[in-house]
């Protein structure tokens, strides 16, 4: 049965192909049909050039779906078949991450802190008092119906790709993981610069993981934080 | 399937006359047009006082990492173009003034380009502080670029409507050459197939969507034991109001319901939309929407999906919001024309819902479509 159909289903294509290059079974745009017994050549070759461009559309829209369905899907043996090809038309574009909350959404709270230090004249090095970035984010976000995406977004972002680039320890082995490095740098100073003042040339990070509790677990020890000190970063002199 | 008791030429023919006959859902663009050019113009002036900050040369975020970045990645902004502050501000004005005419539709076949410009450059040089909502305007911005968003409740549609009326009763242009004519009835095919590809796209784009966004939830054991929302709520940084999302939290069966919802309403969306149970869906998920709108503080977000959803529904809706707001206005007064609303729009021939966008790609389902209302189509 089915190739019957297939086979009703060419010989039908070839039909509408024939008959759009035609000419009298094309649509009836808003401008009505062109009379059938005058056809010069030149309308021959828009109607041929039309129906051509029609196609071409047809197939790099279904072309372009197939692509993102595969891009979105989980890998799977026909995404790791094309994987060139899909990331060749999808990137950068149409790159997207639909694992909203999924496949499950985050059960920690992450509170990043910074200390600067300085260089004295005489060398002598001054540490400062670790101060909060994610209180000043908190402190934006709450009882504002439109937080911005600078209290939202920055820090936690640039904190995810930092351990998404580097992993668990923190040497920067790849460009982009230099890159994020540096980018967390800078919103550690820019940040400092722009709260505290004070003149430094190092910044320092320390990132404590506090898992959410369960549901209804009010008496059970929530779990212990982890507590993630960074190494010290070279930044360019602030406050000087 | 019963496949063949219909002849192949007909169904072909009716393939056809969807792909090129009439734009579908114009009024469905008009209203992505409108709700992703004010969604962006809003999200512009919000980050008015962190423009700096974000897209600016002082940003965190270096001119020279994002290039860097671009090189790595293929994108690109208008934006790293100059390190000077005055670019920063001059292309700032000139994206909020790019949105305003999107959203009101003015020249809207350059506009909307423009306004994927716009989108492309300022997500690309912000690309670390983007979230799911920037990621799906940037999408909708660049399909909108292939469909006919203007038409429809626009300075453009303004426009020709003044012309029309003005040519009313004038002298009708003389016939042109069969090529002339040819060249023009060419562009408004291909104009049309154009803008239905878009269609088509944006409407699997968000199927993908909540298709993907629906399985990956059913793999988590959080979504399974109906406790996933209480960790969502917890998220200190999405908790623009503690004391709601304490009030909501306490509730643990409203919220292992909630979750499971979610869960089941993403995952059916793609197969609702044939029929008539997608209205029950769209209402439960701007619900949705509308709590993580207000609870998470994410109206951005929010506001993207819920006009990402606007696009399921049928030129017969929107063509009866007027009508109501009409009739809501004419009130106590006596009616004279109360079909006069439904008079003054533009003939739409058998208005479909946007999903029979759907059918190129489906031809092999034509004679088991589920949708009744397609006779108008064949």
């Amino acid at each position: 049965m089915p190739t019957r159909i297939e086979s009703a289903d060419a010989e039908a294509e070839a039909e509408a192909i024939q008959h759009s290059l035609s000419g009298p079974a094309a649509p009836k745009g808003p401008g009505g049909d062109p009379t059938p017994e005058s056809r010069p050549t030149g309308v021959l070759v828009v109607r041929t050039g039309l129906w051509t461009t029609v196609i071409l559309c047809v197939a790099a829209t279904l072309v372009h779906v197939f692509l993102v369905f595969l891009h979105v899907a989980p890998a799977n043996t026909v995404s790791k078949r094309f994987t060139p090809q899909i990331n060749a038309w999808v990137f950068p574009f149409f790159e997207q991450n639909w694992r909203l909350f999924a496949p499950d959404p985050e059960s920690v709270n992450r509170q990043i802190l910074v200390r600067t230090a300085h260089t004295g004249p005489g060398g002598a090095i001054r540490v400062s008092g670790w101060s909060d970035l994610t209180a000043v984010d908190h402190a934006a976000v709450e009882h504002d119906p439109f937080p911005s995406h600078t209290a939202q977004n920055l820090l936690r972002r640039a904190w995810s790709s930092y351990v998404d680039s580097h992993g668990g320890d923190d040497k920067s082995r790849t460009e982009r993981a230099l890159m994020m490095q540096k980018y967390l740098a800078n919103i550690a100073a820019d940040r400092v610069a722009a709260h505290k003042g004070g003149s430094f040339d190092f910044v320092q990070l320390r990132v404590i993981t506090r898992p959410i509790p369960a549901s209804g677990s009010a008496g059970s020890p929530p779990k212990p934080a982890e507590n993630r000190l960074l190494p010290w970063w070279k930044v360019s002199s602030h406050g000087k | 399937m019963g496949s063949e008791q219909i002849p192949s030429t007909d169904r072909y023919g009716a393939l056809r006359e969807l792909l090129t006959g009439r734009p579908v859902s114009l009024y469905a663009a008009s209203v992505l047009r409108i709700g992703y050019g004010f969604l962006y113009l809003g999200f512009l002036l919000r980050e008015f006082p962190h423009r700096h900050e974000i897209w600016g040369p002082d940003s965190p975020w270096t001119p020279a990492l994002a290039r860097q970045l671009f090189a790595q990645t293929g994108w690109n902004s208008f934006l790293t173009l100059s390190d000077d502050r005055a670019w920063l501000e001059l292309c700032y004005a000139a994206a909020v003034v790019t949105s305003t005419l999107f959203l009101l539709g003015w020249r809207t076949r350059i506009t909307s380009v423009l306004f994927a410009l716009v989108v492309t450059s300022f997500h690309a040089r912000a690309i670390f502080m983007t979230d799911g909502g920037d990621n799906l305007i940037l999408l909708m911005s660049l399909y909108l670029v292939l469909t006919a968003c203007g038409r429809r409740w626009s300075l453009d549609a303004r426009r020709v409507r003044v012309k029309t009326a003005r040519a009313d009763g004038a002298p009708q242009e003389p016939v042109k050459g069969s090529l002339v004519q040819g060249v023009r009835d060419a562009r408004i095919t291909l104009t049309t197939v154009v803008h239905n590809c878009g269609m088509f796209l944006i409407a699997a784009q968000v199927c993908f969507l909540y298709g993907s966004a629906g399985l990956y939830k059913v793999q988590g054991a959080m979504w399974g034991s109906g406790t996933a929302l209480h960790y969502v709520l917890h998220l200190e940084l999405f908790r623009p109001w503690p004391a709601l999302s304490q009030f909501v939290d306490a509730h643990t069966t409203l919220i292992a319901v909630a979750g499971y919802m979610t869960v089941l309403l993403q995952v059916a969306f793609p197969f609702v939309l044939f029929g008539r149970l997608k209205y029950p869906v769209l209402v439960m998920l701007l619900g949705m929407h509308l709590g993580i709108a207000v609870l998470m503080g994410l109206p951005l977000f929010s506001g993207a999906m819920i006009i990402a959803d606007a696009v399921f529904l049928p030129d017969r809706f929107y063509l009866f919001l007027p009508h109501l707001y009409r009739r809501l206005a004419r009130r106590g007064r006596p009616t004279l024309q109360e079909t006069a609303g439904a008079a003054s729009v533009p003939a739409q021939a058998g208005p479909a819902p946007l999903c029979s966008s759907a059918r190129p790609a489906e031809g092999e389902n034509l004679a088991a479509d589920p949708v009744g209302d397609r006779s108008a189509a064949r």
